[in-house]
């Protein structure tokens, strides 16, 4: 009697863990994703790190439905060193070599137009992270429809700008924008910059002077001929198109100069570390897509903060971290809709993304002036106020008002 | 006698000029002369070395870098002012300077000269990327307050902060005619620097000699970093275009020739400043820049074959 009580407990053991394995189904098996990005510079090696951290994430809650069964996500990343030569090498590495299925990254516009051979030859969806530039976009061509662009172009940010500032003169009618100053540093960066100002609000009714600066970045670093040209034109609104490294020194040369913009307005792809402790950051606008900020009102943003700052115990600098993390969601979600890695299911899967991002925004993907897919459009103005970065526009996703006219030294 | 009048015109003629750019456009005058204390703070240790001692330091703006990011960090650490972290920035730098050279540069002096060039081009591009490791490309910059003091005459304001540069320049051109002419170890450099195997066997140690204007060098450089830091921003990258600055005013002063370098930064620096004044020549400052350099080291190749 005893005995058969023992089989049938054994049994009944057996038959439970079974179904319970059963019913767990572990994933089997990786998808490999390819990253490229410019891993010495602060914008890429966040990118990394949070792209990284959104596989983690991803696989953590069981990774991704394929063909059936659950696969789990890999990550191999390479470096560009912002050069086309490298970025284009790192396209074959990670096809031959790793044998990725999807390929993500990017920043500089130079680099990704060394990848663009390399994507046309193979023709695995990409989602792209950065690369402004509308020549990556003439470069790619309308049949590019494998190249998901979330970063947008150039021209798209120069609108959004145009259009940001019309809504808040409206909003806030004691700013008054008529006179606008640019100053660019001397490279392609900063010229290109001028020449969509010229474009964007030479037509709109407002007076537009500029002049060139050697960018500390490149061994420059005097802003005095350039702050006496924008003194002198007495602009509402002081635009500066230059690096990170420009933008405590150029602040300090104005204040050493009493120059006093009503808007005065910073478009580095970073800013250097702690600048929101000093104080002469007090009400300085600058252009972005994400902020720290943002926290307080999208949860989406919260989840990407926390989770960043908890895993490397440093913050996300610049708007490039929270993207690289939506392209891997984008991936991921897509994948898990075609349930598949097939190329033409998945493009079609990416094609009808529509993601809540940190970002502040839904990404779904429509026609540019070019290529098929086009994610983000609008950048956003923010301000530094009480060393926080703050949305002033879009209205939707701003976190603060704007202070206006920028301090009086 | 000649050329001591010919010195007293040259001078004359530039005060005339400097006069007539003042009063005309007195910002002209004011930020070049600023840049150009800037410019030569920084040539003047590459004039020791490579004009007394005759090494060729292509890693000299990674020193003033790694200075300056100690600095960086000393000062966030403490709350130290960069100011005061100038002297102690110096010593760890001379320190620095010194192990540099006993490691590596020492067994390159008998070399032919390509030789400590490829030598510190690479020490250079493993310090820039030595520290892009560790603190990676973000710029860095402690916001001062007293850098942005500034003097209004009329209407027009200026930034006199910068003046701190060329009074670190002179300090440093007149303390180093002191030191090589004046002390027992200066003169050693120069009987070095002029003929080593010479000075050997009139006991000199050359080696050591060597070493400790190489450390003096590094420690005005290293002094200038934590300098450097009060006005600009820092990243791994940020010294390397002032080892090519330097090495031209060096060359356009003549080697060996330190209180010239003073003089060639003031020609350049007012010379760009004039160029940045007009909205159709403010790109041309750099091009500006190597072409007075040429036209000297042209000019006095000249001289010197028809003498």
């Amino acid at each position: 009697m005893k005995k058969g009580f023992a089989i049938l407990a054994i049994a009944l053991l057996v038959i439970g863990t079974l179904a319970m394995t059963g019913c767990e189904k572990k994933p089997v098996g990786t998808i490999k994703i390819g990253g490229i990005w410019p891993l010495g510079d602060i914008t890429g090696r966040q990118g990394s790190m949070a792209a990284q951290l959104a596989i983690e994430e991803i696989n953590a809650a069981g990774g991704v439905m394929v063909d059936g069964g659950k696969k789990l996500l890999e990550l191999v990343v390479v470096d560009d060193e912002l050069k086309a030569d490298k970025a284009a090498a790192a396209v074959e590495k990670l096809v031959t070599v790793d044998g990725v299925e999807v390929l993500v990254g990017g920043m500089a516009s130079g680099a990704e137009l060394g990848k663009i051979p390399a994507f046309k030859k193979y023709g695995l969806p990409v989602v792209s992270t950065g690369a402004a530039s509308y020549t990556v976009e003439n470069a790619l061509g309308g049949d590019a429809s494998w190249y998901f662009h979330l970063h947008p172009w150039d021209y798209n940010q120069g609108a959004s700008y145009a259009e940001g500032w019309a809504a808040i003169q409206e909003k806030f009618p004691d700013i008054k924008i008529e006179k606008l100053f640019l100053a660019y540093e001397e490279g392609a960066f900063g010229k290109a910059s001028w020449d969509a100002t010229k474009v964007l609000f030479g037509g709109g009714g407002y007076v537009i002077d500029g002049a060139p600066f050697k960018s500390a970045a490149l061994g420059g670093g005097d802003y005095a001929s350039v702050l006496e040209a924008a003194k002198k034109f007495g602009p509402d609104l002081f635009l500066w198109a230059g690096y990170d490294a420009d933008a405590l020194p150029m602040l300090e040369q104005a204040k050493a100069m009493k120059f006093n913009p009503g808007v005065y307005l910073g478009a580095p792809p970073g800013w250097p570390a702690d600048f929101g402790k000093s104080k002469l950051a007090e009400n300085v606008m600058l252009y972005g897509m994400w902020a720290p900020s943002m926290n307080d009102t999208n949860v989406a943003s919260k989840k990407f903060y926390d989770g960043f700052v908890a895993k490397f115990k440093e913050e996300p600098a610049t708007y490039f971290a929270p993207l690289s993390y939506s392209a891997i969601y984008i991936v991921a979600e897509a994948i898990s809709a075609a349930k598949t890695t097939e190329k033409a299911a998945l493009i079609s899967a990416l094609a009808a993304t529509s993601y809540d991002s940190p970002l502040g925004e839904t990404i779904s993907f429509s026609k540019s002036n070019v290529i098929p897919y086009q994610g983000i459009r609008r950048q956003k103005i923010l301000q530094w106020q009480n060393g926080r970065q703050e949305v002033i526009w879009p209205f939707e996703a701003a976190t603060e008002s704007p202070v206006h006219p920028f301090p009086a030294w | 006698m000649a050329t001591k009048r010919r010195t007293t015109i040259l001078v004359v003629l530039g005060l005339a000029a400097a006069i007539l750019v003042a009063i005309w456009k007195p910002t002209v005058l004011i930020y070049g002369v600023q840049q150009a204390g800037l410019y030569a703070a920084i040539a003047i240790p590459m004039g020791l070395v490579l004009g007394i001692v005759h090494i060729v330091n292509l890693a000299h703006g990674e020193f003033m870098m790694i200075a300056a990011y100690a600095t960086y960090f000393a000062c966030r650490a403490t709350g130290m002012d960069p100011l005061i972290a100038v002297l102690p920035a110096a010593a760890v730098t001379a320190a620095f300077g010194w192990v540099v050279y006993k490691l590596t540069i020492r067994r390159a002096l008998k070399a032919p000269e390509l030789n400590q060039l490829i030598l510190t081009f690479g020490l250079g591009i493993m310090f820039s990327q030595l520290v892009n490791l560790f603190f990676t490309s973000q710029t860095r910059k402690i916001s001062l307050d007293y850098v942005s003091a500034s003097v209004t005459i009329g209407e027009t304001s200026f930034g006199v902060w910068q003046f701190v540069f060329v009074a670190v320049a002179a300090a440093m051109a007149y303390g180093l005619k002191l030191f090589l002419t004046r002390t027992t170890l200066g003169k050693a450099a120069l009987a070095v620097g002029q003929n080593p195997k010479g000075a050997a066997i009139v006991g000199i140690d050359v080696d050591r000699t060597y070493g400790i204007v190489f450390a003096i060098a590094a420690a005005l450089v290293g002094g200038m970093g934590a300098l450097f830091l009060t006005r600009s921003a820092i990243f791994p990258a940020v010294g390397s275009p002032f080892t090519m600055k330097s090495f031209s005013l060096v060359a356009m002063a003549g080697i060996g020739n330190i209180p010239g370098i003073l003089g060639s930064a003031i020609l350049l620096g007012i010379a760009e400043s004039l160029l940045r004044a007009f909205r159709a020549t403010r790109g041309w400052a750099d091009i500006v820049f190597f072409v007075l350099i040429i036209a000297v080291i042209l000019g006095r190749t000249l001289k010197w074959r028809k003498s």
